[in-house]
């Protein structure tokens, strides 16, 4: 019996709400930050954070915030000079506390015009093409009027060494060159012969589906019907056909997938054909180029049936 | 003592119930229906590469499929549904290379009770312009 009632006190012990008490917040100017951007980190495109001060109101305000990458941001790196906050609608509504954000070798920095005790302030960094391979790391800093101090490190973060271009247009009959990453239409392709890599091309065929094509210079004739090739463009590149892989950069879609670095080491080419056909819009093809210097992903955009066009985004690899 | 020895006497029962297996570590069971009921072809993108329904001749022993004009055959993924209990051999562990059309792949249906074995040819056509 005894038991009983000590098992039924400690559980009426053990049920007890403690009571809620509001946190203390510190008194002293303080900091956060995190990264808001997922996937590889690829030149020319951002990395994203959020970064977060605060002080109590009777320690005065912020009068600075700044930011120190360890490699140089490219041209468009900024930071924000507005805190926001949602509306009702859902929209994200800017307010000015700042200059617009000032850069300096590898400085970033907004100094405050605005009495602020607590704001959250984007950092857009643009990674530059020489970052590539490398590492980056950031320190954010904010100081007050009280002449505090603060800075939080971020990183470090590996900056891929792919190259990505986005949305080119390509038309019937146009080639595209990896080492070179661009689309040339016949009269330039024909001074390039050495950098032609792939040839565009669409058919309307009675009774196959050839429709949009990815096609070497060099491969098998019947894969090119009625194409002209400049002299001396026989490159045979491997060409292997993906579906559902649809790269969050060079997509822009709701996929959350990404091309690293790794899957182009990893990959297997030595029995992949050189000519995709029948492809479509959002399908992909991995590339190997003829010297083996080059993988690359071309991702198909959008592709034209009436207009015999589409739009491809391409990340490569150096191998070599 | 009583009540002990009737335990082990349960599970001397219920362990030596013969269930053989293979050297799959697959079941053999009294099954002796041996044949394919279903035949896709994947390509490397994974999406299949016929035309339409693959043709299966349960009495030759033949699978004919037709595919895409521009196929890549040496990069295939063929998949087999079978009977029932029935196995596949030799086992198909990846991409398979179709490009020889003159000696179309074989492969061999074992029945449920290990005891009948079936040889299937895949017959691949390419679409023509």
């Amino acid at each position: 019996m005894r038991n009983i009632v000590i098992i039924l006190l400690l559980l009426v012990t053990a049920c007890k709400d403690k009571d809620y008490t509001v946190p203390v917040p510190k008194d002293a100017l303080q900091n956060d930050c995190i990264k808001r951007t997922l996937g590889p980190n690829v030149a020319g495109l951002n990395i994203e954070f959020a970064y977060a001060m605060a002080l109590p109101l009777t320690k005065g305000k912020i009068i600075s915030a700044q930011v120190e990458a360890s490699i140089a941001g490219a041209a468009g790196t900024y930071l924000e000079n507005k805190s926001y906050y949602t509306n009702g609608s859902g929209v994200d509504v800017g307010i000015q506390v700042g200059d617009p954000s000032v850069n300096e070798n590898n400085f970033t920095k907004v100094n405050f015009t605005k009495d602020t005790n607590a704001v959250t302030l984007r950092y857009y960094y643009i990674i530059p093409k020489e970052a590539q391979g490398k590492s980056v790391t950031f320190t954010f800093s904010a100081k007050s009027s009280d002449g505090e101090a603060v800075s939080y490190k971020m990183g470090p973060y590996v900056i891929s060494k792919m190259d990505i271009v986005l949305d080119l247009p390509v038309k019937d009959g146009d080639f595209i060159s990896i080492a070179d990453m661009a689309v040339y239409n016949a009269t330039d392709a024909a001074t390039k012969t050495d950098k032609l890599d792939l040839v565009y091309l669409f058919r309307s065929i009675p009774n196959i589906s050839f429709g949009h094509a990815l096609v070497s210079p060099g491969g098998e004739p019947e894969y090119l019907p009625d194409v002209i090739l400049p002299a001396g463009a026989n490159k045979i590149t491997k060409i292997s056909k993906v579906w559902n892989l649809r790269d969050f950069h060079l997509a822009r879609l709701q996929y959350g997938i990404y091309i690293d670095d790794l899957d182009f080491e990893q990959l297997k080419m030595s029995d992949a054909p050189d000519y995709a056909i029948n492809l479509k819009s959002e399908a992909g093809v991995w590339i190997e180029t003829a010297d083996g210097k080059y993988r690359a992903y071309i991702y198909i955009n959008k592709a034209d049936d009436a207009k015999k066009s589409a739009v491809i985004s391409m990340k490569r690899y150096m191998l070599k | 003592m009583k009540k002990i020895l009737f335990l082990l006497a349960i599970a001397f029962i219920s362990c030596s119930k013969d269930h053989p297996v293979d050297e799959d570590g697959l079941l053999i069971t009294s099954r002796a229906e041996c044949y394919v009921s279903n035949f896709e072809l994947l390509g490397v993108d994974f999406q299949t590469v016929r035309t339409k329904n693959a043709v299966i001749d349960t009495t030759a022993c033949t699978i004919d499929v037709t595919v895409f004009y521009g196929t890549d055959l040496k990069n295939l993924y063929p998949q087999f549904t079978l009977v029932t209990d029935a196995k596949l051999d030799p086992k198909i562990t990846g991409k398979v290379d179709f490009s020889d059309l003159t000696n179309p792949k074989s492969y061999t249906v074992i029945s449920g009770n290990r005891k009948v074995r079936k040889t299937y040819k895949v017959l691949i056509t390419v679409q023509s312009k």
